[in-house]
């Protein structure tokens, strides 16, 4: 209907036409047209409804810079129709319509407007009720917000990342940036030129230009292997040290530049008139860019307005589609007629200057333009351009550092960056024609390859033979009947503005705030500047002074899919995974770990547990501890470290014994705990508890960072797997190995570690004492831990050897009393608290925390872990965390609690209250419930409290 | 992705390296008051201009020291630990 | 139709409230100076203003008014704390919260739809029962659920993933919500406006006069002024400040981003927030969905934004929501955050007689606006601490008496 022949549409292929929907009804366009082009050629110009007043809307810009062109695509909501490309069966639809896009009943609001003011909704929806907010108005305001809706079924899409690196990276492919690219690269950089358009040459492909200028660039580029182009690419955001995100559909390709060439252009400014937000009436750019990508003839009957060369060229290219141009509107003073005046005129084109458009009006529904005034007269047409001026994409340079300015004399705005491997190129410096954008891109890959260190001429500039252009500025009066747009997205009207003024929110960024101006979509791309000047004026200083708001990333729209990538979750599994699968374990992650919970199927897993714990106490049980941290201190000033660090004297440990050792922060809290073995002078093998491995480690590496002993750590954690040996029976399993270990009770005590080989396996093994047994934890190198578990299991068989898990682990350990870190303790936890005093060195001159836990003491304590015992067949339980009160006021909690086979009875670790930690003192515990329980308080060491057990 | 220039390793993104905070003094907790050295323990370095602090580099687990405005984020210098030793 | 509407459909002219004065003549001198004209400051010259008849007040705001972390911050409102002190405080804080639209009239858009908090670990699931019962002890409604409890709270919740990221239950504060934080900061400007309060933007204070335990005046940018009393309320700036008076403050500055998606139709109904992928999301009533997280990993005074903060942050919410994936951000942004050793604000007297600090607010300043500004205003008024704010004191680091917090905060804000 509306199309035009080749050569005109530079993206359609005509050869293939595409069928899509739009609100249901049928449409056809051609591979390349995007959503709004297609519809455009078909006759449908209204794309939207506006956010407040539900006005008709259409193409604004052409640039998908603007909430006027936002559609609703399935899984995937405010799609900008004008960057969408259509593709077969597409099913587009309009969003925050009540009803349909053609018939939306919100409509009714456009009449209600002004019982709608700025703010409106500060002033009420606050009762009658204190909860009407909740419960009645927030719900309606929320279903009238928003634009489009996700779709909470959309299907997975995949997306991924990639790094980029590169000498110069150019975004922005127009005259300025081709230029800029092909300078560094033919000086030997390595460069990157990206844009978000299908092609390179930006305005050369939409404007008015001599198609040498883009053929002649172009041909350029193609030769150069040192010159990556990607098209289809967004660059939106710059950040510390160059680093940019460049978005190439569904891949996001972090940048990495040494210099950076910003030639990302100007953006064309709307004009601020009663309805200027008619379908219709479109910046000049957009009728270009409908004219020549999409090979669209954007209306009929046009009136131009036109304060630059731009707007003349874009009423030319209207008569070259055919449209008949029924007037040029042009508000500056009458002056000498330029080249573009004159063809015009020579064309039968009127021209009318110091003149403006003064309001639009609209067919029913306001749905498409039909007139507007200009002189005070009505002139009939269905097409309003709107060529009155630009700013520069201040975006992308100001997160880069820029200055926003104002150039009060050239009423433009200005952007200077702070001298830096950022530079800018074309519109965005204030290029005013090709030639200046051409030159200035030189000129910017000059000082890029400066800061490369290349030597380079100088590009001399054009723009300072011919002297700052004059530039005109629209005044920007309120019209007494509203409607008069700064802020398509949001429905903001002059008037708007200056009320908010009025209120006292004077300041660019309150206004902002208040209004939601800038706010939408668009991001103040066509408003800031407008708001600026209102401000400006309202409040009696100067643009400059008023400025702009924070620019901030991400420059244009961008999905979190692209962002997020691929998803990937870190697991860790023990050299011993494969072996826990084939006994049917219970697997579950503990952090980024998988360990066995109890071995064989869910449905018995109280039973299992209960035949594990047993199996320990009565028997033999083999446990895999490969996820606990494991360090390795080696130097002659091993011992003096360990001293250092845990709480225990290590110092003066005598090789071959195991001690207990004791970490705490500098506030004196414990942090962690695990065994040293010192198998030799210089060498201690020291764990840590799996959760707190990787900080040790790291505060290791720092202390002596500070200390500078000669000392060396070695984190083993991943590379040696821990089999732990226990119960009764454990000396006879071992005993029955191939190994030069002499395991009895005599050559091997407890607390103490031997060094050997088992089954040809390297082995380092401790006596310790967890679960309360008879224990033998055997570590060895990762990859031979396999061979060590089939041989330690099939020594067990014939005793009835038992592999066992974490639940059972837990309880067996709770038994003894032992304190699991970060269940039994928190962060301020002290030894003494802990009842640990045992564990802390009176000798040692120094140990991180030495110091704050003896003025703690003094201090005083204030409460104080100990084991709470409950009566056979206790009816109420209080589960893990219940408080523990006193005085009706809690003072501490249950850490663990958990029913004891062995005693046959429940037990906890609870923290009480200090003055109530004496044994046979009786504690309150609130349960999960609510009920009170009294509860007994009993020493630590619930089972077999002589130990001799574990020391046999 | 910032840049942090390692004195061993050379310009890397610095989510490789874990921050240590300010340097601190370390006062004898032997010759420190009671009151003096839970107000040592707590003092925060947080002043609005060039501070020293400790960084390390994870892969390869080498720690030392950088200049950085607290304010701009600007790395001044980054310099191995022997530089500051000596000045305790 | 709300029948304050109709004013302004039926008069000709747009009939002004005026929210905020224009910044007034600076006077020499105050019986109080609040520095910091944030939510903070501002709401305590409401309550001196409003309940203790002291309106010679001056609230000296360096940049524009509010345009701190009471900008910046994710609106999210709640006590389900752990230690009692800091429950007993957070909850009047969401009580005065419930009325504060009606108190300021001017509606803050408070909207108590809840907050889930979600466990992936058995150590969460713990601390979430220590959060319950110690909620359920201090008359808040805070309570563990299980997997379908977060089912039926969330229903758009992503349940599929098993391993280290299953989610196992969640800690469903009934109580939690969200306002408007620009609309709180500008109800309590107008109210204590009107009460005489002045609020003077653009006015930074460069310097303290201090004369033995007192401050006599501030110098600022527009001249020096006498002071009663000084209270300290500068969020980020809070260490810079109050050194500035000789004070040291136990504070690090770190960077905390946010972002925000374009807007859309209605589709989650609670603040929802995961402490193992460290990123929480809520829908605002404009229809846009703020995903923050926790703070950045060293210190450093800047509002500036990061790409990985934002990667991070998008794959936080697209593990949960696996459908937004489709969604478009629309912007992110950085407060400056004040944090403590432990967690929980520094309330109460400074070594200065005249002093007043209320500081280290880190990632939790928002929610307590109305109270502490309600327990600020007290404090100066009486020239001492209520008992609900001693806990809070400077002091109590010098006797290790700290309010431990740190799992209650970072990304279950």
């Amino acid at each position: 209907m509306n199309r035009l022949p080749a050569p005109f549409g530079s993206r359609i292929d005509r050869s293939r036409p595409v069928r899509f929907s739009f609100e249901g009804k049928s449409f056809e366009g051609y591979a390349g047209d995007s959503i709004a082009s297609a519809l455009a050629a078909s006759g449908q110009w209204v794309l939207s409804r506006s956010f407040k007043y539900h006005r008709p809307r259409g193409i604004l810009s052409m640039t998908g810079a603007d909430a006027n062109a936002l559609v609703q695509l399935p899984s995937e909501p405010n799609a900008a129709a004008d960057r969408t490309p259509i593709s077969e069966g597409l099913q587009v639809s309009a969003q925050n319509v009540n009803g349909s896009l053609d018939r939306d009943r919100d409509a009714i609001m456009d009449r209600f407007g002004r019982f709608l003011p700025v703010g409106f909704y500060y002033r009420t929806f606050m009762g009658p009720r204190r909860d009407s907010w909740l419960k009645f108005w927030e719900p309606i305001i929320r279903r009238k917000a928003g634009l489009g809706v996700v779709d909470t079924k959309a299907p997975h899409r995949h997306f991924d990342k990639t790094h980029l690196h590169c000498d110069v990276l150019v975004v922005g492919a127009g005259p300025a940036g081709l230029s800029a690219a092909i300078a560094a690269a033919e000086a030997g950089a390595d460069v990157v030129l990206c844009d978000d358009s299908p092609e390179i040459g930006g305005s050369l492909t939409y404007g008015r230009h001599d198609p040498a200028a883009l053929s002649g660039l172009s041909s350029r580029i193609k030769a150069m292997p040192n010159l990556r182009v990607l098209t289809g690419t967004v660059c939106n955001g710059w950040y510390e040290d160059n680093w940019l995100p460049l978005i190439e559909g569904h891949r996001l390709h972090r940048t990495r530049a040494r210099e950076v060439i910003l030639a990302t252009g100007a953006i064309e400014q709307p004009a601020v008139f009663r309805n200027n937000d008619l379908p219709g009436i479109m910046l000049g750019g957009a009728v270009q860019r409908l004219i020549r990508h999409y090979g669209v003839r954007p209306g009929q009957s046009a009136v131009v307005l036109a304060a630059n060369d731009d707007g003349y060229r874009t009423a030319l290219d209207l008569l070259d589609a055919g449209v008949s141009v029924v007037e040029l509107v042009d508000p500056r003073p009458a002056g000498e007629a330029g080249p573009l005046e004159a063809e015009l005129r020579g064309r039968g084109i009127a021209v009318r200057k110091d003149a403006t458009i003064e309001a639009a009006e609209g067919t029913a529904g306001n749905r498409h333009l039909a007139r507007v005034r200009t002189g005070g007269s009505w002139i009939a047409c269905d097409l309003l351009t709107v060529s009155i001026g630009q700013a520069p994409a201040w975006q992308l340079p100001c997160q880069a550092g820029g200055k926003v300015g104002y150039d009060a004399g050239a009423e433009t705005m200005t952007i200077t960056l702070p001298k830096g491997p950022v530079h800018l190129a074309g519109g965005v410096a204030g290029a005013d024609d090709l030639q200046d954008a051409i030159s200035s891109g030189k000129r910017a890959a000059v000082a890029a390859l400066s800061g490369l260190g290349h030597a380079v001429a100088e590009e001399p500039s054009t723009a300072s033979q011919k002297g700052a252009r004059p530039r005109y500025v629209q005044p920007i009066v309120a019209d007494p009947k509203g409607r008069d747009f700064v802020d398509f997205d949001e429905d903001l009207q002059v008037k708007d503005l200056q009320n908010a003024t009025k209120e006292g929110y004077r300041e660019i960024e309150l206004v902002k705030r208040f209004t939601t101006v800038g706010m939408g979509p668009s991001q103040g791309r066509h408003s800031a500047l407008a708001t600026a000047r209102i401000v400006a004026e309202a409040t009696g200083r100067t643009v400059g002074e008023i400025g702009i708001t924070t620019a901030r990333p991400p420059v244009g729209p961008e999905t979190l899919g692209v962002l997020a990538g691929h998803h990937e979750v870190l697991e860790r599994r023990t050299a011993l995974h494969a072996r826990h699968l084939a006994l049917n374990a219970a697997m579950k992650p503990v952090g980024a770990w998988w360990r066995p919970y109890h071995y064989g199927a869910a449905s018995g897993a109280e039973e299992a547990v209960r035949e594990e714990i047993l199996a320990v106490r009565e028997g033999v049980g083999l446990l895999d501890v490969s996820t606990l941290g494991k360090l390795e201190i080696r130097g002659p000033d091993a011992g003096e470290f360990l001293d250092r660090l845990y709480t225990m004297a290590h110092a003066n440990q005598p090789v071959g014994r195991v001690r207990y050792c004791l970490m705490l922060n500098e506030m004196g809290s414990v942090i962690d705990d695990g065994v040293a073995y010192r198998m030799a002078e210089d060498r201690f093998y020291v764990t840590a508890t799996t959760g707190a491995v990787a900080r040790v480690y790291a505060d290791m590496l720092f202390w002596n960072a500070e200390w500078r002993l000669k000392v060396d750590v070695l984190n083993l954690t991943g590379a040696f797997c821990g089999l732990n040996v226990t119960g009764p029976k454990a000396r006879l399993v071992l005993e029955a190995l191939d190994s030069d270990i002499d395991f009895s009770r005599e050559a091997f005590p407890y607390l103490s570690g031997r060094e050997g080989t088992v089954a040809g396996v390297p082995v380092r093994v401790m006596r310790i004492g967890f679960t309360g047994e008879l224990s033998y934890e055997l570590h060895c190198p990762s990859s031979l831990a396999p061979s060590l578990w089939d041989t330690v299991t099939a020594a067990g068989r014939p005793h009835g050897l038992r592999p066992y898990g974490l639940e059972a682990s837990r309880i067996l350990r709770l038994e003894k009393g032992h304190i699991l870190i970060g269940q039994d303790t928190d962060a301020i936890t002290t030894p003494d608290e802990l009842g640990f005093g045992w564990a802390v060195s009176k000798k040692k001159p120094f140990f991180v925390g030495k110091r704050s836990i003896e003025m703690r003491a003094r201090l005083g304590q204030t409460r104080k872990l100990v084991g709470l015992q409950f009566p056979d067949g206790a009816r109420n339980i209080p589960g893990e965390s219940c408080l523990v009160l006193r005085g009706g006021a809690p003072v501490g909690q249950i850490t663990s609690v958990g029913y004891s086979p062995s005693l046959r009875r429940h037990i906890a670790l609870a923290y009480v209250h200090v003055d109530d930690q004496a044994e046979g003192s009786h504690v309150t515990v609130k349960c999960r419930n609510g009920e009170l329980v009294e509860v007994p308080v009993v020493a630590h060491a619930f089972f077999d409290p002589t130990n001799a057990r574990q020391e046999m | 992705m910032k840049l942090l220039t390692c004195p061993m390793n050379g310009p890397r993104n610095i989510d490789e390296f874990q921050s240590f905070g300010p340097v601190r003094a370390r006062p004898d907790p032997n010759a420190t008051a009671d009151m003096e050295w839970s107000r040592h323990l707590f003092r925060a370095e947080n002043r609005r201009g060039v501070v020293v602090e400790w960084w390390r580099h994870v892969p390869s687990n080498y720690f030392f020291l950088a200049e950085r405005d607290l304010v701009s984020n600007e790395i001044i210098r980054t310099f191995d630990a022997s530089e500051n030793r000596g000045r305790a | 139709m709300p029948l304050r509407l109709l004013k302004y459909g039926l008069s000709r002219d747009y009939p002004i409230s005026g929210d905020i004065p224009a910044t007034p003549e600076l006077k020499p001198a105050y019986d109080v100076v609040i520095i910091g004209g944030g939510g903070h400051g501002l709401s305590c010259a409401h309550h001196l203003a409003k309940y203790h008849g002291i309106n010679s007040v001056a609230v000296l705001e360096k940049g524009y008014l509010a345009g701190g972390n009471t900008a910046r911050n994710t609106t999210t409102i709640r006590s389900n704390y752990i230690t009692p002190e800091g429950i007993t405080f957070y909850k009047e804080g969401v009580e005065l919260f419930e009325r504060l639209s009606q108190e300021l009239d001017f509606n803050v858009m408070f909207s108590q739809r809840g907050q889930l908090t979600l466990a992936h670990t058995e150590a969460t699931m713990r601390s979430f029962h220590m959060r319950a019962e110690m909620g359920k002890h201090m008359g808040t409604r805070t309570e563990v659920v299980d997997q379908k409890g977060v089912e039926e709270l969330c229903p758009l919740i992503n349940m599929d993933y098993g391993g280290p990221l299953e989610i196992l239950g969640g800690l469903w504060h009934a109580d939690g919500g969200t306002a408007r934080h620009d609309a709180v900061a500008w109800g309590y400007a107008a109210q204590a406006s009107r009460h005489g309060v002045e609020i003077h933007q653009r006015t930074e204070v460069q310097g303290f006069e201090v004369v033995g335990d007192r401050v006599l005046a501030v110098r600022t940018n527009r001249g020096r002024v006498a002071c009663g009393q000084v209270l300290i309320a500068t969020g980020g700036m809070n260490y810079d400040v109050a050194l500035m008076a000789g004070v040291e403050l136990p504070i690090r500055c770190y960077p905390l981003q946010a972002m925000v998606t374009q807007p859309l139709k209605p589709w989650l109904n609670t603040l929802v927030s995961s402490v193992s992928l460290h990123t929480y999301l809520v829908q605002s009533s404009r229809g846009e969905v703020v995903i923050g997280g926790g703070s950045d990993p060293y210190q450093l005074y800047s509002t500036r934004s990061t790409l990985d903060m934002k990667e991070h942050l998008a794959e936080g919410a697209v593990h949960l929501f696996p459908f937004l994936q489709g969604v478009r951000l629309l912007r992110q942004w950085a407060g400056i955050t004040d944090m403590t050793p432990d967690y929980s604000p520094i309330m109460g007297a400074s070594p200065l007689a005249n002093l007043w600090l209320d500081c280290g607010w880190g990632t939790w300043g928002f929610k307590a606006t109305p109270v502490a500004g309600k327990r600020m205003a007290q404090t100066i008024a009486d020239g001492r601490v209520p008992d609900i704010l001693k806990p809070f004191a400077l002091e109590r680091f010098e006797t290790f008496r700290l309010l431990n917090e740190m799992g209650a905060t970072a990304a279950s804000h």
